[in-house]
């Protein structure tokens, strides 16, 4: 029975091939958009998740509330917790302290090797670390390795980029930012892509040393603590001693902020991004499940195509449904018959929609900066995720059509006197309205992301962004006595117009917030947003001064100048009062000698903070150079070779402000992408699904057509009354889609603190946009029906 | 083998009822070849519908070899279908998609049939029908003649007990009517009782008996013993 099953199924399809077409077609394009956002889902959903303990491993985050309301975390915690934490803490099996950092690395040339010399990002970890992360280690161990001073364990990539072969590697030393040798004491398995943790270098933690070793009141994010829970331990345990250990060490009375400290889970990590994590990678929840419901919807706009082909066909095959009713097959053997004949379609479609998929992989990798190699069968869950859309499409888009079409009398079946609105008129409707209301918000929701997008491209940002290059500058204090000869060298280079020694943009991903005093010496009961650069930072970020002027050159802080914002908060109202008066950050005091009109220093999500910029020549860490634009291209190689000349050890790096200030909205690129490919994608399945319903539409009305023309009726006057309904459903589904859009665009919006005006015309757009293609469409194939010759339709009737 | 009492069948629509059968009592005995004729509307199909069990009657008795059949479910009467009746329509009914073979095959598939058996009586019944050299065409290559003693040999296969054939020459020229008039002759003669709708005196000549219908009624009987005509 499945083999003759399958026979019919097949010679049906071949049957009405334009139709078929329009399915498989319809749903491998949809099919293929759901393989591919699962594939990233499933990526995004597996990081950190190959830890043994992964379950009972938390990050000890930090976080402050301020008496105005405002709070602010960080990923870190003060340097000495982790010691304390060990010590005070009977819920931990183990605790483990891991630092980030960054420096020049520098290997000796080995046998047929020259010497490699990089900019690496490094960490310094205990061993207790991987104790708590079980990672394969090719050589040597934890406790072996990383608890001495000076050793180092390489990842296996690196080990090889630097001695040519990893087991080359032990024994041997590198160098850090030419001043000490470490021994590579051990070598480990290279991270998966998919880790928070991209540990290449790692340092003995005995080899650290901060001035800040000891200080409970400075936190930076890049001084990690982990913890592993011993087993049975909730988090509701932890309360009680967390609370005992912040009033006995971080709760200083007169300090502005309350400091609390949190347990993130570890599989929180990748997908949180109020603290961010090593691997500068964050995907979260609303994000993918964003992606999850835009694969919902393609597969729902490619379900209805099928539903409603397959119920408009449902008349043509009446004849074979009471046949086989007459011989005796029983309701659900052919409800089965009909399932599988869908199923047979889902197949097909889904073995094009891999095609497809694969097809596209490349160019998803490239939205995805190219740091994600996707692959389609990689992984076994991904059979799973077939077969589950298999069965799912299968029942989806064809029990309806099923339960109609063996619902039929076989009575009236034999004799096709099937009543034409079998199929369920009004279902199809439905549906269509359905399928376009998904278009139109998916239409909307572009447009609204679009529109956004070219708000922020466009938007001042209140200084200069263009023809400005930043150079990373060495930081060590032998380096800093070379700073003001490399300036007079980069001065002598044609098209530089000026250059300023800084400790970050006036916007980067960087800031650094601290307590201050403003005529007063109490704190005051809000932070404030730090800017080091010298004098000449004005100048070349363009900042505008509103009252006094830039401060004078000097390499400590001695003068002052602030922002609007903060101005505001502190009630000034004009920016000449606050000229003259004396504050004090990081234990330095000096007048406000100017003030500068707003710019933000964070990207347009947030809003702009109180600012104080000053000189202070040891926190100095890039230079920013103005360049003529008509020079860029042999500037930025001079500069270059002046770096390397005058710093010969370090590693020349740079970047262009404006590139910098586009990563912040990396994010917002990638969905934008997403949508107007998904948004093509459904627009296209809806209207190949139109154009195959007016077909059928058409065909089924041949006769009434042909008899209308008989009685008088213009080829226009037919068009109109074909095209009429659909223009009413896409109009409908346009009015139920604005409402649903709304909420959604508007919530989008609502994450930027700078947003575009949400105005009327995205919607209108959406309807002209669906309208217009809906009258082509549908003209294309209602015309035709119209022209037909009206002796054939009635001789063929 | 057929005994059928008060039988009546209502359509409704939302606006008229129509009676289409209307108090019907009939008997018919294993082995007879019964015509049953009346002009358009006087519920011959419908009563053909009825003992064919793709109908259900408002109300009555229709009992096959003393089995209740009106009292059946859809599984119940799909079952008794498929093994005792076999049917013949006016136009052929056969399934497009399938091959000659293929649709002959098709009713002993319902009646899980072992594959090499299945062969066997499709193979004999096409040699029977002489349409060997047709088994692997489609119905739409094949003439109407043609393509009903393919729908003859289908309702064959099964050996059922009962044939029920709803006006089988109504598309076809004289020739390929008497043809399958033949068939059915020497299908009766073979023991299957026959039961036929049909408009053509011609046609209901071959019977042993017909009933004719009006309204909703049956008003006479004909007993059809040779050329002589015996009014009941």
């Amino acid at each position: 029975m499945f083999k003759l099953n399958l026979k019919i199924a097949l010679r049906n399809l071949w049957k009405y091939k334009g139709y078929t077409a329009i399915n498989v077609f319809g749903l491998s394009i949809g099919l293929a958009s759901c393989i591919l956002i699962f594939i990233f889902v499933r990526y995004q959903l597996s990081f950190d998740k190959d830890y043994v303990n992964g379950d009972r491993i938390y990050r000890v985050v930090t976080s402050w509330k301020y008496t105005d309301g405002n709070e602010f975390s960080s990923s870190g915690t003060p340097l000495p917790l982790p010691a304390v934490f060990r010590n005070d803490f009977s819920q931990f099996e183990k605790v483990a302290a891991i630092q980030q950092s960054g420096g020049i690395i520098k290997a000796k040339a080995q046998v047929g090797k020259a010497e490699v010399k990089d900019s690496e990002s490094v960490f310094y970890a205990e061993p207790s670390f991987f104790e708590i992360f079980n990672y394969e280690w090719l050589s040597g161990n934890p406790n072996q390795s990383l608890s001495a001073p000076n050793t180092v364990v390489l990842s296996e990539k690196t080990a090889n980029k630097y001695f040519g072969d990893w087991h080359k590697a032990l024994g041997n030393s590198i160098n850090l930012d030419a001043s000490k040798d470490f021994k590579v004491t051990g070598v480990i398995k290279d991270n998966p892509q998919n880790s928070s943790f991209p540990l290449e270098i790692i340092f003995s933690y005995a080899s650290f040393n901060d001035r800040n070793m000891k200080e409970w009141g400075s936190v930076s994010s890049g001084s990690e603590c982990y913890v592993l829970l011993k087993n049975g331990v909730a988090l509701s345990d932890l309360a009680k001693p967390l609370a005992q250990h912040l009033n006995k060490y971080e709760n200083d009375k007169d300090a502005p902020g309350k400091v609390n400290h949190t347990f993130q889970p570890l599989e929180d990590i990748h997908h949180n991004e109020d603290y961010g994590n090593f691997a500068q990678k964050n995907t979260p929840y609303n994000q993918i499940i964003g992606l999850g419901i835009i694969g919902l919807f393609l597969l729902v706009t490619a379900c209805i195509n099928f539903v409603n082909l397959a119920t408009a066909q449902a008349i043509s095959r009446s004849k074979e449904v009471g046949v086989r009713k007459v011989m005796g097959s029983p309701r659900n053997q052919l409800i089965w018959q009909f399932l599988s004949e869908t199923a047979i379609i889902t197949i097909i479609a889904l073995l094009l929609a891999c095609v497809f998929a694969e097809l596209t992989l490349p160019k998803m990798e490239n939205l995805f900066g190219g740091d994600v190699s996707f692959s389609l069968f990689g992984h076994p869950i991904i059979f799973v995720f077939l077969f589950g859309l298999l069965v799912f499409v299968s029942f989806l888009a064809g029990l309806y059509p099923a339960l109609i079409m063996s619902g039929f009398s076989p009575a009236l079946a034999i004799k096709n006197k099937v009543a034409a609105n079998a199929g369920g008129v009004g279902l199809r409707k439905t549906l269509v309205v359905v399928q376009f209301a998904i278009t139109a918000i998916l239409i909307v929701s572009t447009l609204v992301v679009i529109k956004q997008m070219s708000f922020i491209r466009e938007k001042s940002l209140g200084f200069d962004t263009e023809a400005i290059t930043i150079v990373d500058l060495p930081g060590d204090s032998l380096s800093q006595l070379k700073y003001n000869s490399f300036k007079e060298k980069l001065l002598a280079v044609n098209g530089i117009k000026t250059i300023s020694f800084n400790a970050g943009a006036p916007s980067s991903g960087s800031n650094n917030e601290t307590s201050f005093t403003y005529n007063s010496s109490k704190s005051a009961d809000f932070q404030i947003s730090v800017k080091s650069g010298d004098e000449e930072y004005f100048k070349t970020f363009g900042l505008t001064i509103l009252a006094g002027k830039a401060f004078t050159k000097s390499d400590t802080t001695k003068e002052f100048v602030v922002n609007e914002t903060l101005l505001k908060k502190l009630n000034i109202m004009k920016p000449e009062d606050a000229i003259g008066k004396i504050m004090k950050i990081w234990g330095s005091s000096g007048p406000i000698v100017g003030v500068v009109k707003d710019f933000n220093n964070y990207s347009l999500h947030e809003a702009i903070a109180p600012i104080a910029i000053f000189s202070r020549k040891t926190r100095y860490s890039t230079v920013a150079i103005k360049l003529d634009t008509k020079e860029v291209a042999s500037a930025m190689k001079n500069i270059e070779s002046t770096f390397n000349s005058t710093f010969p050890d370090y590693v020349y790096e740079s970047n262009f402000l404006d590139e910098n200030l586009k990563g912040f909205y990396e994010t917002e690129q990638i969905m934008g992408t997403l949508f107007k490919v998904f948004a093509s994608v459904v627009i296209f399945i809806s209207f190949i699904g139109l154009f195959g319903l007016i077909s059928f539409v058409a065909t089924q009305r041949t006769k009434e057509i042909a008899i209308r023309k008989v009685l008088g009726a213009s080829n226009l006057e037919l068009v109109k009354m074909l095209n009429s309904s659909f223009l009413w459903m896409v109009l409908i589904a346009n009015l139920v889609a604005w409402p649903v859009a709304y909420i959604f665009v508007s919530n989008w919006l609502s994450t930027f603190q700078y947003r575009t005006e949400l105005n009327v015309w995205p919607f209108v757009i959406a309807m002209i946009a669906s309208m217009g293609i809906t009258v082509i469409t549908v003209s294309l194939r209602s015309y035709r029906a119209a022209k037909v010759n009206t002796i054939d339709a009635l001789k063929y009737e | 083998m057929i005994k059928i009492e008060n039988l009546e069948k209502v359509y409704k629509t939302e606006e008229i009822e129509t009676t289409a059968l209307n108090g019907i009592n009939l008997h018919v005995k294993a082995g007879e070849f019964v015509s049953i004729m009346g002009p358009s509307g006087c519920g011959k199909s419908t009563l053909l519908n009825v003992m064919g069990l793709l109908d259900k009657p408002e109300s009555g008795s229709y009992k096959f070899i003393d089995t209740e059949l009106l009292t059946l479910n859809d599984k119940e009467r799909s079952n008794f279908r498929k093994r005792n009746m076999g049917f013949v329509f006016q136009n052929f009914n056969l399934i497009d998609e399938l091959t000659v073979f293929e649709n002959i095959e098709l009713p002993l598939i319902y009646n899980k049939v072992p594959t090499v058996e299945r062969k066997r009586l499709v193979n004999e019944i096409i040699g029977r029908m002489n349409i060997v050299n047709r088994s692997g065409h489609f119905p739409q290559q094949l003439s109407g003649g043609q393509q009903q003693r393919v729908a003859v040999a289908r309702a064959l296969v099964t050996k059922p007990k009962l044939v029920l054939a709803d006006e089988p020459t109504g598309n076809l020229d004289s020739t390929h009517g008497n043809e399958v008039m033949e068939l059915l002759c020497e299908l009766n003669e073979t023991g299957t009782t026959i039961v036929m709708v049909t408009h053509s005196s011609h046609d209901a000549s071959f019977s042993n008996r017909i009933i004719n219908l009006k309204d909703g009624h049956v008003i006479s009987e004909k007993i059809n013993k040779g050329k002589t005509e015996e009014l009941i």
